[in-house]
């Protein structure tokens, strides 16, 4: 089996399609981890919610004091740390798809516009582009949450924000590189305009670039969804998000670990494996354009 | 040669072997410093060690016992006047001397205050005190405007605690005028005449106090004391296992048994003499049909909650007294309780039709208020309420739309009045922030519980009140918080039952440190 050290190393092997092992479980995990996500309510043998004050802190199957069913423990106040830990992981994808979506949005329609139109519209647009990359976003996030309060519209406004420079940076460059090949060129010769040569030209050859993208920052809002739970400024109690289960768990640490070692180990999961699927996709989609 | 090094090594070695310096794990640290303005439960941890009062009380005692302190003496010329004999030789920190005239400085500035913060603190505690006069250099009396059931109690007050005039008034603009600026200056430079100076204050972040030589009583047993503000639970107890911290504040029950299992820790706790109780918004448009706001406390399971969070070790009282008021502490009152079935009921009548109730909390300020929070919405649920926690830093007692939160109120002083008196009284801190309602019949109640001369007059107004206070509720108890310090095995310390809250009282014969 391939470490992780091989691949960081391995050299981009071009036209190689088919997923190596490592990439294979990281697909299987990432498979397994939407799938606990979308059945949550039906796998979770508790409620997230519920608690029971008078079994506070047991630890996980196979050590003293357990109280059975509940396989990785309970927190502070008695609820099961499974069924919040499968909570807070469909309550974060949920969040990490909607931010990714609307950077996706955001991005790629300004970056298609920048793409066709050139001049000041194209010049302003990036100089946003490049203000969004100079600025440390997870202190914008924090000012943002802090001063608007931390609410679910708030947040995931905030978190499709985080990455929609990426987007439209690849949009633009993709644009202006199929601008150049002469079927665009023929469909402006014909007289078409520009909503019709960007939807019926252009788009249909951004979707794999955009998928790889797409992938890549929904393990970067993952973390950061987490990082801004951690903080209290996400997700707010009693909801489960992963992150603020490691942030309100902490000092929990060095008595009862398995609070915040449950949702962190999803967590490590999670974007792990998304992050290696979108490497692989990444390599897929390489093959693609190099085949045209 | 020889001899010489012997001697000099013979003389270090009762240095050597106890060290004489501390450092303290606060969980918080003021953000001023200055006895007369504060109230917090954070800065209380923190005057007695560099300010005295006129009178003192026998800390070690839960009953108080009067012991002179700055005064030598005092008695009552009259019902309305008391006068004072002062002490000779005390110095304040700076090298001043003290006087009458720093005495009736620092009583006139709460008693005729006209700082903002001080006319707040006066006015809810000192309000029926006019003014101190000189008689003579050693002498000064207090007048009072009616006759004082309490005279020693509120005369020992941290608020009063005495100032150096000249010092003070010197310290911006006009060096013989009072002004706001020399007071907000003040508080970052405080001078005292307690056994420990203030060498040095960072606002929110550090205090170190030295040994005072010229103070008054006995010496101070340390030599320096650093505090410093670890805000993080898990930080402290790291800070005490690697011996970066002596003490350390504010432990969580669920944190004890990680210091206690250490070989070379322990801890100290007690029963705080302070409430966290659930304030509930009467004038908040939803709430104030009173049957909601009962069945909202109704729903409670305090005992509950001090099996879980705090392992019994909180005291859940069944009307807002406690054990140290002495001869007005009423435990047999009944003024909340926990019955569901019977909030269910009053939920019913009210045609309550499951609006949400909200309801505030700091994420860390009040040790187990999240938890405490959460587990009460869950009781709520049990009783049919639909209850929301919200988590936010910003307090929220004088916003119209807070409908429930959590809050403390304190014994700022060891009766009724220095509990509930503070906050509930007609026309005090929580009425004019527009969650309470008082009238006359309220305010007859409490004129005859604050100024009756006779204690069975006083229980049974106090008693009418709690009755009010059941019947129309905007504050009711959960319980008494179990507060623990964490320290090295070599510090002996506890915290005291004669003193408020928090009170990190580091005089002689309170903390001493064993060989080690």
């Amino acid at each position: 089996m391939a470490s992780l050290a091989d691949i960081v190393a391995r050299p981009r092997r071009k036209g190689h399609a088919t997923p190596d092992v490592v990439q294979k479980i990281a697909l299987a995990v990432a498979a397994l981890l939407i799938f606990a996500a979308l059945f949550a309510p039906l796998i979770a043998p508790f409620e997230p919610l519920q608690q029971s004050l008078l079994s506070r802190l047991r630890p996980p199957i196979g050590f003293d004091r357990y109280s059975p069913w509940h396989f990785a423990g309970t927190d502070e106040l008695g609820r099961d740390v499974l069924s919040r830990a499968l909570f807070g992981l469909r309550l974060t994808l949920t969040l990490a798809f909607a931010g990714a979506v609307i950077g996706l949005l955001i991005g790629g329609t300004l970056g298609l516009i920048a793409g066709l139109v050139s001049g000041w519209v194209e010049d302003t647009i990036m100089a946003l582009v490049d203000m969004q990359i100079a600025i440390p976003f997870t202190l914008v996030a924090l000012l943002v949450l802090s001063l608007l309060g931390s609410n679910i519209t708030v947040l995931v406004l905030v978190l499709g924000i985080a990455g929609w420079e990426q987007y439209a940076r690849i949009v633009r460059a993709e644009v202006r590189r199929l601008s150049a090949l002469p079927f665009i060129e023929a469909a402006w010769t014909a007289g078409a305009g520009p909503v019709y040569v960007a939807t019926r030209h252009v788009l249909p050859n951004l979707v794999s670039p955009l998928v790889v993208q797409f992938t890549l920052a929904l393990s970067n809002i993952v973390i950061l969804e987490s990082t801004l739970s951690f903080l209290g400024l996400g997700v707010q109690p009693p909801q489960p998000s992963l992150g603020s289960m490691v942030g309100l768990g902490r000092d929990y640490m060095p008595t009862a670990p398995w609070i915040v070692l449950t949702p962190a180990a999803l967590i490590v999961l999670l974007t792990f494996s998304v992050q290696i699927t979108g490497d692989w996709l990444r390599d897929r989609a390489d093959v693609r354009l190099r085949e045209r | 040669m020889i001899r010489l090094m012997l001697t000099t090594a013979l003389a270090a070695l009762p240095m050597a072997a106890v060290a004489q310096e501390i450092t303290v794990g606060a969980a918080n640290m003021a953000p001023y410093l200055d006895p007369g303005r504060d109230h917090s439960n954070v800065g209380s941890q923190f005057y007695y060690n560099s300010f005295d009062t006129l009178i003192d009380r026998d800390h070690t005692k839960l009953e108080p016992e009067w012991v002179p302190a700055l005064a030598t003496s005092w008695e009552l010329v009259e019902p309305t006047v008391m006068e004072l004999k002062l002490r000779d030789g005390v110095k304040f920190h700076n090298g001043d001397d003290m006087t009458a005239d720093d005495v009736v400085f620092s009583l006139n500035r709460m008693m005729q205050a006209t700082f903002p913060p001080y006319v707040v603190r006066a006015k809810d505690r000192l309000g029926n005190f006019t003014h101190a006069e000189k008689v003579d250099d050693h002498t000064v009396r207090i007048i009072a405007e009616r006759e004082e059931p309490l005279w020693e109690t509120l005369i020992s007050l941290q608020q009063i605690m005495i100032i150096p005039e000249d010092y003070t008034k010197a310290l911006t603009g006009d060096p013989d005028v009072a002004e706001d600026s020399d007071f907000e200056a003040f508080a970052m430079a405080p001078v005292g005449t307690g056994p420990y100076k203030i060498e040095s204050f960072q606002p929110g972040e550090r205090l170190v106090w030295t040994r005072f030589d010229d103070f008054w009583g006995e010496q101070a047993p340390l030599q320096k004391v650093n505090v410093v503000q670890i805000a993080e639970t898990a930080s402290r107890v790291t800070a005490l296992k690697t011996g970066e911290a002596d003490i350390v504040t504010n432990l969580a029950p669920d944190q004890l048994a990680l210091v206690d299992n250490d070989p070379n820790l322990k801890t100290e706790g007690s029963a705080t003499a302070l409430f966290h109780v659930m304030i509930m918004n009467q004038n908040h448009p939803k709430l104030q049909d009173p049957r909601i706001r009962k069945a909202m406390s109704l729903a409670i399971d305090r005992d509950a909650l001090n099996e879980a969070l705090w392992f019994g070790k909180a005291v859940v009282p069944s009307t807002h007294t406690m054990v140290e008021m002495g001869a007005l502490h009423q435990p047999d009152l009944v003024t909340f309780e926990y019955d569901p079935e019977q909030a269910r009921a009053l939920l019913a009548e009210a045609g309550y039709d499951g609006f949400e109730i909200t309801y505030d909390t700091a994420p860390t300020y009040y040790t187990n208020g999240l938890l405490a929070a959460q587990a009460i919405m869950e009781m709520w649920a049990a009783a049919g309420i639909n209850g929301k926690v919200q988590v936010k830093d910003k307090w929220s007692g004088n916003d119209p739309e807070m409908m429930a939160r959590n809050w403390s109120n304190p014994m700022y002083f060891a009766d009724p009045f220095g509990s509930f008196g503070v906050m509930w009284a007609p026309g005090g801190p929580s009425q004019s922030e527009g969650r309470f309602n008082t009238d006359e019949d309220y305010a007859e109640k409490w004129e005859r519980f604050r100024f009756s001369t006779d204690v069975e007059a006083r229980k049974a107004a106090y008693a009418e009140l709690m009755e009010r206070v059941k019947e129309d509720p905007a504050v009711l108890p959960l319980y008494r918080p179990f507060e623990s310090w964490g320290m090295q095995k070599n510090v002996n310390w506890a915290p005291m039952p004669g003193h408020i809250p928090y009170v990190l009282d580091f005089r002689a014969g309170s903390i001493s440190l064993a060989d080690s």
